[in-house]
């Protein structure tokens, strides 16, 4: 393995649309880093925040949660709820130190495999470039 | 504005998919004639900001200076003298000399914004004297900026410059702040349209004047002591209607004075035809062949038997009283403010 | 809560070489087998297949496995294969979690080392959420055998038809006087031009006389409980003012009316006029008189001569002025929607002039003045003259931002070249010009009849029409032709509007009531556009006809066949599985706060009174689909997804990394 840093991320993939998306991503045999591991939940407004601080809390240098676009939530409007969850959650980790940008929201349909490798590539990347979170290495 | 001119905007648009907007738009004729009236922004179904448009464009023209002259002097002349007409700033409030109106700096409830047509305009001074006179009768405590009052950048935004618009807006805003003005009330629906529409950061509330006579009459502060039994059609301004939704104020003040029997022309309130005034035009000259608009209107005035075209914007009365005088028509029918009738009644 | 020992089975897949060729699937296996309560950690080359199968029923049975994981492909493709398998072997189907290392492993990464590694805590992931996965029973409700099918237009006259000939009891409930809806009021139906009355007709007539229908006419839905299989429906039957049983349908009271011909006919969407009671039209189900207390002296005023005309005519003396408005409390299985839809009011486009010129005609109106049982008798005459120039203008509140409706209303391109056709066969002189924006004939048979209707010296301009105005005593019609840059000014003594298709007026509170949501465009919102095109989120709630959108005629009957068919389904089979995986609440930790109801979209919880003043919720199973928005916004942490707990999940965390 390289010397470079490899974050940990956990993903949440809501069952009907963004689980279903990673997965058409296998079937297409799209290429994408694996330092995701998906958690499926059945909708992405299934998310608490303690999952995500838990996350944090174990290690995770990164969190990414995945749902229907607004208008094809299978349960209606979960993703919303879970938009506006993570609003305030974002927040909290800023508070906390961990900075708000290693919390990441998006949209990805059953039909979006090549869009999930791209999220999953470039918060890959993104956390990548930020590092681990500071103090954490110490601790 | 395809009846009457080359000027066609879904050609630009599609043109400038792929080509460079500014070369388009300087190889082009026509971009001078958008009277930005918006009939055409408020139908179309695909909710395409033409008027927009057209500004964006118009401000391509003038960044490269290519400009016509009759509107450069404008432009020009707003820089200098804070208005379109040419005319000294320090002549500004010359209209309301010996009437005895209040300025702002003595404090009042509303700030009365003449506007500059109505400041200068010797036809129009008779308009902002009327409505000097209905306020007073009515006990309104209200003040005029004076020689301080700066032109509101309706029609320069609407000739391309938004520069200079912004620059009168941001001066204005701070001038009302410093007077600290709650109320305005305008004689022309440009201005109302630019304060209440464009003006961003404004915190103060617009009314145009026949709103505000409406609600006086309405009150009961405003009696008529005159009969005017006259035929009176009432001309929508683009401004004031189709693009502020103001149909019926107008139409209550003609209607509250005794004697007039109002009657409605086919084209009328948001069908109503624009009178060409708007978008810079007082400044272009027309070389189309076809009929002005104007002249239609007079037109459709007195086919419904109109003594009196009635309106309520500085630039529809001098059109449309320019095709009446150059048209021989005075003896058939006269173009009058609304707030000239009002004041003729009480 | 059983206690037992947690004896967890890891069986891993290679699936062929798909997952063995980059995990390295013996390292997995190695690793996984360390961690605690794993009793069994295994590999084979096809798990799904049956001695895969076999392998962990086996293992269930001799080494005495309660919890069972599956590392191959995604749960979505053989969750319910393995539970099927875990169950014959005797276990709770829900005692089994699989982990995804096929489409979200082998299949996405290359680096052999890294997907191993990934893969193992993937499964450790898994062994960490089944060994707190709990046991869940299956649950099963009564269907009632009865259906509500609400509105009677042709979906709603189909669907009723279609399940009562199932030999299921339905109850049709029609606000209207009569059922028949739009299509009754219409002339010809495109592209095949039969008479829309002459197929309607029998329908209609068959909903009357079938042995399993309820008619319950001039009646509105007013509330609605429950859930599938058990809804609980109440109806407004409002007073006729004219008994059912007496009244023949003479129409001697019509005739007697002291307001006759006085009264704007809504059938014949203002063409023509009617009396106080009023049958809406000739061949009307049921064929029974109504009066229309709005307009009734005698209701309004108190007073009609020295009695009323009506009731001296009537000869059964049906005329009833004590009626009564009735509740009626009905429970079904199930509820078919098919409210259709309202005309856009083309007086929100001033520039047509609708509303100013009498011969600006909706598409409606049109139908109703060219209809031989119309108020002219199918005669084309405006004010006595038949007009000579007519335009047709498309598209009118329809595609069209500027009055909200950005949707395409789909039927008027086919119903103005049926019009114009109308006219022409009519009226071969007259000229007929049609403004459009695009032509949509996408139907069996539409392209063909559009050709037609050209052929026959129909006009077509593309472009949207900017204004109409008067000149003398006729129209001009000015817009450009966008085809050729060119403005076109043409003289009509007839406008045709084609009036597009919107929401019924109070469809938002119809959805409340039913608690069906809305899409953007404000019709009512399908459970998935193409997969469930009839289903509502609500189970057991269907929909048919333009009540879910702008439809013809073809796809309004498809749809109500495909409602009836779900309807008929859940109630054939009597029972219904309802979702397992659902919320919970902890009593004691409830403190009544109520964030669940208001999160709920469904309306699952509900608030109770267990003792005066003290609040807790109460989850209803049947209703609840499991998305478990509740568990988040619970403060108390009373609410517990079953399946997804916080626990569970936590732990799949704490492995996941």
């Amino acid at each position: 393995m390289s010397e470079e840093f490899e974050p940990n991320i956990v993903g949440f993939a809501c069952n009907w649309c963004s689980y279903a998306g990673a997965d058409l991503a296998g079937t297409s045999r799209m290429k994408y880093p694996p330092n995701i591991r998906i958690i499926r939940v059945m909708c992405s407004g299934r998310v608490s925040p303690s999952f995500v601080l838990k996350a944090f809390q174990m290690g995770a240098d990164g969190v990414l949660i995945t749902g229907c676009h607004p208008g094809d939530c299978h349960y209606i409007a979960g993703n919303l709820k879970c938009e506006k969850t993570m609003e305030t959650t974002r927040k909290l980790i800023d508070v906390l130190g961990i900075g708000e940008e290693r919390l990441r929201l998006e949209w990805v349909s059953a039909s979006e495999g090549s869009k999930f490798a791209d999220v999953v590539t470039d918060f890959t990347n993104h956390i990548r470039g930020l590092g681990p979170i500071l103090g954490k290495s110490q601790g | 504005m395809l009846r009457k001119s080359h000027f066609n905007i879904r050609k630009f648009i599609y043109d400038t998919f792929d080509k460079d907007a500014a070369k388009v738009v300087f190889e082009r004729e026509g971009i001078w004639d958008c009277t930005t009236c918006s009939a055409c922004l408020k139908k179309c179904p695909k909710g395409v900001d033409t008027t927009g448009i057209v500004m964006g464009l118009r401000s391509l023209m003038v960044e490269d200076g290519r400009i016509p002259p009759p509107i450069r002097d404008a432009l020009k002349s707003i820089a200098i003298h804070k208005n379109p007409w040419k005319i000294s700033a320090e002549e500004r409030s010359k209209w309301a000399e010996g009437l005895g109106v209040k300025n702002i700096s003595e404090g009042a409830d509303i700030l009365y914004y003449v506007g500059c047509t109505p400041a200068y305009d010797a036809r129009l001074q008779k308009v902002a004297r009327a409505i000097v006179e209905i306020l007073n009768r009515a006990g309104v405590d209200f003040g005029i900026l004076g020689n301080e009052e700066g032109c509101c950048g309706s029609e320069i935004r609407r000739m391309g410059d938004v520069w200079t618009f912004e620059y009168l807006a941001e001066e204005n805003i701070e001038i009302f702040k410093k007077y600290n003005v709650k109320k305005i009330v305008t004689t022309s629906p440009h201005c109302y349209n630019t304060f209440k529409n464009e003006y961003k950061g404004a915190n103060f509330e617009v009314q145009h004047y026949t709103e505000l006579v409406a609600s006086l009459i309405e009150e009961g502060r405003l009696s008529f002591t005159h009969q005017i039994d006259k035929t009176v059609t009432y001309h929508d301004p683009c401004f004031l209607g189709k693009q502020n939704g103001i149909f019926d104020p107008p139409r209550k003040v003609l209607t509250s004075i005794p004697g007039i029997k109002l009657v409605e022309m086919d084209r009328a309130r948001e069908r109503s035809l624009c009178c060409e005034g708007g978008g810079g035009r007082m400044w272009v000259e027309s070389e189309d062949s076809e009929d002005r608009l104007a002249k239609i209107r007079v037109g459709e005035a007195m086919d419904v038997g109109a003594q009196i075209l009635a309106t309520s914007c500085p630039f529809c009365l001098l059109t449309l009283e320019d095709v009446v005088k150059t048209g021989d028509l005075e003896e058939s029918i006269k173009v009058m403010d609304i707030a000239e009738l009002v004041k003729e009644a009480l | 809560m059983e206690t037992a020992e947690i004896r967890i089975g890891v069986y891993i897949c290679h699936c062929g070489i798909n997952i063995a060729s980059t995990v390295d699937v013996d390292r997995v296996r190695d690793s996984i087998s360390q961690l605690p309560n794993v009793i069994v950690s295994r590999d084979f080359k096809y798990m799904c297949s049956d001695p895969g199968q076999e392998l962990v029923r086996r293992d269930i049975k001799e080494k005495g496995l309660n919890r069972i994981v599956v590392a191959s492909c995604s749960p979505r493709m053989h969750e319910p294969t393995f539970r099927m398998t875990i169950q014959q072997a005797g276990l709770n189907p829900y005692c089994l979690e699989m982990a995804n290392i096929r489409e979200q492993c082998s299949w996405v990464h290359e680096d052999r080392e890294y997907a191993t590694a990934k893969a193992v805590k993937l499964v450790s992931a898994a062994v960490a959420k089944v060994s707190l996965l709990e046991p869940l029973e299956e649950k099963e409700v009564e269907v009632r055998p009865e259906a509500l099918v609400i509105g009677g237009g042709i979906a709603g006259i189909q669907a009723s038809l279609d399940i009562a000939d199932a030999g299921f009891k339905v109850y049709l409930v029609e606000r209207e006087p009569s059922i028949g809806g739009h299509m009754a009021q219409l002339d010809k139906t495109f592209p095949t031009l039969d008479c829309s009355a002459c197929i309607l007709t029998p329908r209609m007539v068959e909903v009357e006389r079938h042995p399993n229908i309820e008619l319950l006419s001039y009646s509105e839905v007013i509330d609605v409980s429950g859930y599938i299989g058990n809804f609980h429906v109440k109806v407004r039957k409002k007073p006729r003012y004219i008994a059912m049983d007496k009244c023949t349908g003479c129409g001697m009271c019509a005739e007697a009316c002291r307001m006759k011909g006085k009264i704007i006919s809504e059938f014949d969407v203002g063409m023509g006029k009617r009396s106080v009671p009023y049958i809406p039209f000739p061949y009307a189900v049921p064929s029974k008189y109504t009066i229309d207390p709005e307009n009734c002296l005698f209701i309004t005023k108190g007073k009609c001569g020295k009695s009323p005309a009506c009731k001296d005519a009537c000869s059964s003396d049906a005329i009833d002025f004590e009626q009564k408005e009735e509740i009626v409390e009905l429970d079904v299985g199930t509820i078919v929607v098919a409210t259709g839809f309202d005309l856009f009011d083309a007086r929100e486009k001033p520039e047509y002039g609708y509303g100013l010129y009498d011969n600006v005609l909706s598409g409606l109106e049109f139908e109703r003045l060219v209809s031989s049982s119309g108020p002219t008798q199918g005669k084309i005459v405006i004010d006595d003259k038949e007009p000579r120039d007519v335009v047709f203008v498309q598209c009118v509140g329809s595609r069209d931002k500027s009055v909200g409706n950005e949707y395409c209303s789909r039927v008027c391109c086919m119903y103005t070249a049926k019009q114009a056709h109308l006219i022409h066969e009519k009226l071969p002189d007259a000229k007929l010009t049609v403004f459009y924006i695009d032509i949509r004939a996408f139907g069996k048979g539409y392209e063909e009849f559009y050709d037609r209707v050209r052929e026959e010296g129909v006009r077509y301009i593309r472009g949207n029409v900017s204004e109409i105005i008067k000149k003398g005593d006729r129209l001009l019609v000015m817009a450009e032709d966008t085809l050729l840059g060119e403005p076109v000014d043409i003289e009509a003594d007839l406008v045709v509007l084609a009036t597009g298709i919107v929401p019924r007026k109070d469809v938002k509170e119809v959805g409340n009531l039913l608690k069906i949501s809305r899409s953007p465009d404000g019709f009512f919102l399908e459970s998935h556009p193409k997969m469930r095109p009839v289903d509502t989120a609500t189970d057991g709630i269907y929909l048919a006809g333009c009540a879910q959108g702008p439809k013809d005629i073809p796809d309004t009957v498809a749809q109500a066949k495909g409602a009836a068919s779900s309807a008929m389904t859940k109630m054939a089979r009597g029972k219904v599985k309802v979702e397992v995986t659902t919320a919970s609440v902890d009593t004691f930790v409830c403190r009544g706060c109520g964030r669940c109801v208001e999160v709920c979209e469904y309306g699952a919880p509900n608030l109770e009174e267990v003792e005066p003043g003290i609040f807790v919720s109460q989850i209803n199973d049947s209703i609840c689909k499991g998305c478990g928005a509740c568990s988040v916004v619970c403060p108390s942490g009373a609410i517990s997804m079953k399946h997804f707990k916080n626990e569970q999940i936590l732990s799949q965390i704490a492995a996941v990394i």
